[in-house]
């Protein structure tokens, strides 16, 4: 992907609109499967699947469109496939498909084979609070279909709306799900078909951080990225570092140290509050330009000596990290290392996306990322 | 040496070093005289002396540092003192033999995990057995004699935060993931796990297996808790729960202490916290030295509980004695105070404090006690302070006028209790009373008391004694209309239940028909003696025509608020038969002030004289009856409405009686004394309120022989055109009672049925069914 191509695509305003898009998918509409093959083979989906009312436009609006979770109180239930193909504004390079619950997923009419095959992930969401034996069912048979056609799918089920539970109930309820997918699995001796699990919540960050997990599960060079943060941090004596999608707030790697979700909402509310500003003094007069830019860069003194630094990686991207004052005073070190991880990062996705070019849509881990990614492992001289 | 420092403790300081950089882990030397430090930038050996730490060996060597060298885990093994293993943030695994002569003493190099390793373990008594925990959600274990690894452990759910393994069982590891699992593996069997369970809502940082108890293993999670898992039984069981204030970052059981582990936190909080796990809820010792958090723990020798090695991030590496630990137990509070929602008291204080203090409780009943016992340990030092403490919980009584606030228990009680009917008046008067006295309501007690004192009329002997006989010869009738009533309704209920045996609902219907009728006889019975009653009052109504005179000239308004505000002032008996209405304020007043009631008692008895009418305190009797239903004791006014029948009815507007009685209804079904309701809903003079427990009851009746509902009413049934109920005896359709076995269902006129079953045992059906009949 070239820098051409980033211009291009930012050519809109930072903001909601940009990709809110309604691609009227109807379900026997002639041309889908033709525009489907022809444009989207190279950008991994993600399905959001689930009973109705499960939660799923909600995920989506709150994830990708900034709607207040409180709004989302007023979202109508969906009738038809809704595609939000965020790319244009969005590192993440991904469609994400809300299916309508109610929808007969396996009608005859529906070609689910087209659907399935290139999808990165399937994200099947269960409404926690609500009885979900149904969904249960629903999820096997969802799951069984999509594996079938396509066996390299990452199977996600989001355990949602745990918001009203309390914390043993969470645990019990997860667990209680987990054991009977999989036994459900096991009766259908699919043991090798793997569902991973995770608690969200929309008025919490429990499900950007959920959302992460499966965004990370999809970048092939996501151990490259998590080594540069590692150099990067230990060698500028930062405590954190995250490397954000800054519209979705989705952080597409961190280092290697433990997540907390208190380090982690506070960047989200930095990015927040970095481009609310942005976009009140950073457009210029004519209300171009953009609110994120090649310039932003934010650094933010909280009052227990911590520092937050955010700095433009790539069009997208955004490097967040949390440091103590103490470190913070070489910060012409930090910013030198800051130069130096910048560049590898553009060096890997300029091989990430040759590597597309020359191979054809996503696979995992292509010999030239691996090649790059052990040479940087290995030049630790490029920091400090 | 090992021996030695088993029999005697450590000698030693609290003292730190500083380190060059922040440290990610600790490991201590089995001979606990060295200590690794291990971090980003740092990978040294501290040798422990009496005094402090004393560098020995740097083995971050070489111009050009390699990222292998910076590490998020190191481990010592604990049988090879120079063999060492560390878990590199590029991927690598590295082994470092001490023993080798060179400067640069890296022996093994392991990268076959893509991400971060954080965790390597060597197995605790095979020598050459690694194990490694990465990020990437794989564990492997290698074989040091080998150059690869031996066998890949798939978690399938995300990195691996933790490995370890197990103390007793030999091929047993322990893994935590970052979304919240913790598996069990067998190390020959690397295809599938062999236990999988949810411990914590978020990451589990840590785990760690009791180094005594078999099956025990704690685990620390971000969602700041630390479990015990007890993992002997089928289904991992959660035995205890420690709560602290930030995430766990490690977990370390207490060398010879069973119940203690030390815990240390990833964010906010920087002490290194010993817990007993049966105390959840105060560490048991506290180490405050750290200036950031610790990140590495560890026991410095495996059988001394006093030592303990700490490694964090503000570079500095402690060595905690446990006599200079700081207990919060010493610092806390150890009385509590407490007002929960409903007005009750809780007060919890040391044992001996309680002990000294129990004479002089003011509701000994009240007082429950949950003593927490402690095993107090045998050393002075180890002691976990005063452990027993006592709780009491004062529950708040309900009385008098607060009985809207709190719980509602005195309602049902005294909904159950309560007399309406069926005795005379002054009786009905004093069990009330007596009720209300023990359910601790002086002013309603001392309000029935008072009804029975001006209505029953002491004064005409002959009256009431009339008036009893009268009343007594229809009450019989009313008891056993009652109890019928009573007992069919049982029957109705049993015919509901028992789907099967709808034989005889229309006999059912027959029998509340007829039920209903005799009741409404009952009640009008009961109307014509209370006719009596009115026809004795009201002669005496007739000297009631006197009263304007009394109150006008009396100016008896202000004198009666007067009084109300201050009811405790005596009036001289003297005046009182000259001012009616002032008594009558007064004994208003004595409603509100229940403690001054007896005494008001015993002079207005004083005032009774025979010429005294009855009618004569309906006012007194109205107000009081509203203040109640005003304070919100409906029940109370609703009560003395139906005892007081006549007396006061004519008195209360009829929309307010109706008005109470719904209330009073609506408040006993919300409660569910169904009986008490129906009761007050038959004694009710209202109309509006009789015919409630008329309307909206349908039975449905099912065909005995078809089973489809019967729509039309008669007994044949319009689909098989048979007879619905039929004596199994004469064949006849039964209209009265009907009796029917419950084995068979079959069933008959109850005389025949039991003329039957007095010369056979069997159905007389034909069935072969042996019958019983009791």
């Amino acid at each position: 992907m070239s820098d051409h191509e980033y211009e291009e695509q930012l050519a809109g305003s930072f903001g909601v609109d940009t990709f809110s898009k309604d691609f009227d998918y109807g379900v026997e509409e002639p041309d889908t499967e033709e525009t489907l093959s022809s444009s989207t083979d190279s950008k991994p989906r993600i399905l959001l699947m689930g009973l109705r009312r499960s939660g799923k436009s909600s995920i989506q609006k709150v994830v990708f469109h900034k709607m207040s979770p409180n709004e989302t109180l007023f979202l109508e239930s969906t009738n038809k496939i809704y595609k939000d193909d965020i790319s244009g504004s969005s590192f993440v390079n991904f469609q994400i498909w809300d299916f309508p619950g109610q929808v007969d997923f396996f009608d005859p009419t529906f070609d689910y084979e087209m659907i399935f095959r290139g999808t990165g992930a399937l994200i099947f969401v269960i409404d926690a609070q609500d009885d979900y034996v149904e969904a249960l069912g629903r999820l096997h048979l969802t799951v069984t279909r999509a594996y079938r056609v396509n066996p390299n799918i990452n199977f996600e089920v989001f355990v949602h709306k745990v918001d009203g539970l309390s914390d043993d109930h969470k645990i019990e309820t997860q667990r209680d799900i987990h054991q009977r997918a999989n036994d459900d699995l096991a009766d259908a001796s699919l043991e090798k078909l793997h569902l991973s699990f995770y608690l969200t919540s929309i008025y919490d960050h429990s499900i950007f951080e959920a959302f992460s997990k499966v965004v990370q599960k999809l970048i092939s060079q996501l151990p490259t990225l998590e080594n540069l943060l590692n150099i990067f941090i230990s060698n500028s004596g930062i405590e954190k570092a995250f490397l954000f999608d800054v519209v979705s707030k989705i952080y597409i790697a961190t280092d290697s140290s433990p997540v907390d979700m208190q380090s982690y909402e506070l960047c989200c509310d930095m990015i927040d509050v970095v481009i609310d500003v942005s976009c009140i003094y950073g457009l210029k007069e004519d209300g171009t330009g953009s609110a994120y830019d090649k310039d932003s860069l934010a650094i933010i003194k909280l009052n227990n000596t911590t520092v937050l630094y955010l700095k433009e990686v790539t069009k997208f991207l955004s490097l967040v990290c949390i440091l103590r004052e103490e470190s913070f005073e070489k910060k012409g070190l930090i910013d030198y290392n800051f130069h130096c991880f910048r560049k590898a990062i553009h060096e890997v996705f300029e091989v990430a996306s040759v590597a597309r070019k020359g191979l054809l849509s996503m696979q995992p881990s292509s010999p030239c990322t691996t090649v790059k990614s052990t040479a940087l492992n290995g030049t630790p001289r490029v920091l400090v | 040496m090992e021996k030695m420092t088993c029999v005697s403790p450590l000698s030693g300081k609290t003292m730190f070093c500083h380190l060059d950089a922040p440290a990610n882990a600790i490991s201590v030397c089995r001979d606990a005289t060295q200590v690794v430090v291990a971090g980003r930038n740092i990978f040294k050996i501290y040798a422990m002396e009496e005094t402090g730490f004393v560098e020995r060996l740097n083995l971050r060597v070489g111009r050009k540092p390699s990222l292998n060298f910076s590490c998020a885990d190191v481990m010592w093994h604990q049988s090879d003192e120079n063999l060492l293993a560390t878990a590199a943030t590029n991927g690598a695994v590295v082994t470092w033999n001490l023993s080798r002569p060179c400067r640069n003493k890296q022996e093994l190099l392991f990268t076959e995990h893509k991400r971060t390793v954080n965790k390597v373990c060597f197995h605790p008594s095979e020598a050459h057995m690694l194990l490694s925990g990465s990020q990437d959600g794989f564990m492997k274990c290698f074989d040091l004699r080998k150059k690869e690894s031996v066998s890949t452990f798939s978690g399938q759910s995300e990195s691996v935060r933790d490995v370890q393994f197990s103390m007793k069982d030999y091929f047993t590891f322990a893994a935590s993931f970052e979304n919240g699992n913790v598996q069990l593996w067998d190390i020959r069997r690397p295809d599938r796990y062999e236990r999988m369970f949810t411990a914590h809502t978020g990451p589990v940082f840590c785990c760690d297996w009791h180094p005594d108890d078999r099956g025990w293993l704690a685990t620390g999670g971000r969602d700041k808790m630390v479990k015990v898992w007890d993992m002997t039984t089928n289904r991992a069981k959660e035995i205890h729960c420690v709560q602290t204030i930030a995430s766990v970052a490690r977990v370390k059981w207490r060398p010879e202490r069973r119940w203690h582990l030390a815990t240390c936190s990833m964010m906010v909080d920087h002490n290194i916290y010993v817990w007993d796990v049966r105390r959840p809820f105060i560490p048991f010792a506290t180490f405050e030295e750290h200036k950031d958090v610790a990140t590495g723990v560890a026991w410095r020798h495996p059988h001394d509980p006093y030592v303990l090695l700490s490694g964090s991030k503000d570079s500095t590496l402690y060595q905690h004695m446990f006599r200079d630990a700081s207990r919060p137990v010493d610092r806390a509070n150890p009385e509590g105070l407490c007002f929960g929602l409903f007005g009750d008291l809780a007060f919890a204080a040391k044992e001996s404090l309680m002990a000294g203090d129990a004479g002089r409780k003011p509701y000994p009943g009240g007082d429950r006690r949950y003593p927490i016992f402690f095993f107090k340990k045998p050393d002075v030092t180890e002691q976990f302070a005063q452990v027993s403490s006592a709780l009491s919980v004062f529950e708040f009584e309900a009385n008098g006028g607060d009985e809207g606030r709190g719980r509602m228990d005195w309602f049902v009680e005294t909904a159950r209790r309560y007399l309406l009917t069926g005795k005379p008046f002054a009786e009905l008067c004093d069990h009330n009373a007596k009720v209300a006295k023990e359910l601790n309501r002086p002013q309603v007690s001392t309000t029935w008391t008072m009804l029975r004192i001006m209505y029953s009329d002491p004064g005409n002997p002959a009256t009431p004694a009339n008036h009893n006989i009268s009343k007594l010869g229809n009450i019989p009738l009313m008891i056993s209309l009652k109890e019928m009533s009573s007992a069919l309704n049982e029957r109705n209920k049993e015919n509901r239940v028992d789907n099967l045996h709808n034989l005889e609902t229309n006999l059912n219907i027959d029998e509340n028909e007829e039920t209903e009728g005799s009741e409404g006889q009952a009640e009008y019975l009961f109307g014509d003696a209370e006719l009596d009653d009115d026809d004795l009052y009201s002669m005496e109504h007739d000297n009631q025509t006197e009263e304007p005179e009394y109150i006008l000239p009396q100016e008896a308004f202000p004198l009666r608020h007067e009084i109300v505000d201050h009811p405790s002032a005596p009036e001289p008996p003297a005046e009182k038969p000259e001012s009616p209405q002032v008594s009558g304020g007064e004994t208003e007043g004595s409603c509100l002030t229940p403690m001054e009631s007896f005494s008001l008692i015993s002079v207005s008895q004083l005032l009774f004289q025979p010429r005294l009418p009855p009618g004569f305190f309906s006012p007194v009797v109205r107000a009081a009856l509203t203040h109640y239903a005003e304070l919100g004791d409906v029940q109370m006014a609703v009560s003395a409405l139906i005892v007081l029948g006549e007396r006061i009815r004519k008195e209360v507007d009829e929309l307010t009686q109706e008005h109470w009685y719904m209330s009073y209804i609506e408040l006993l079904q919300r409660f569910e004394l169904w009986n008490v309701s129906n009761e007050v809903i038959k004694l009710s003079t209202c109309s509006a309120i009789t015919c409630l427990n008329q309307a909206s009851t349908t039975l449905h009746i099912n065909c005995s022989n078809c089973k489809r509902p019967m729509n039309n009413k008669g007994w044949i049934c319009d689909r098989c055109h048979q007879c619905a109920s039929v004596c199994a005896v004469c064949h006849h359709v039964v209209k009265g009672l009907f009796v029917w076995c419950q084995g068979c269902s079959h069933g008959g006129h109850l005389e025949h049925m039991r003329e039957w079953l007095k010369h056979s045992n069997h159905c007389p059906a034909g069935c072969g069914h042996l019958c019983e009949y009791t």
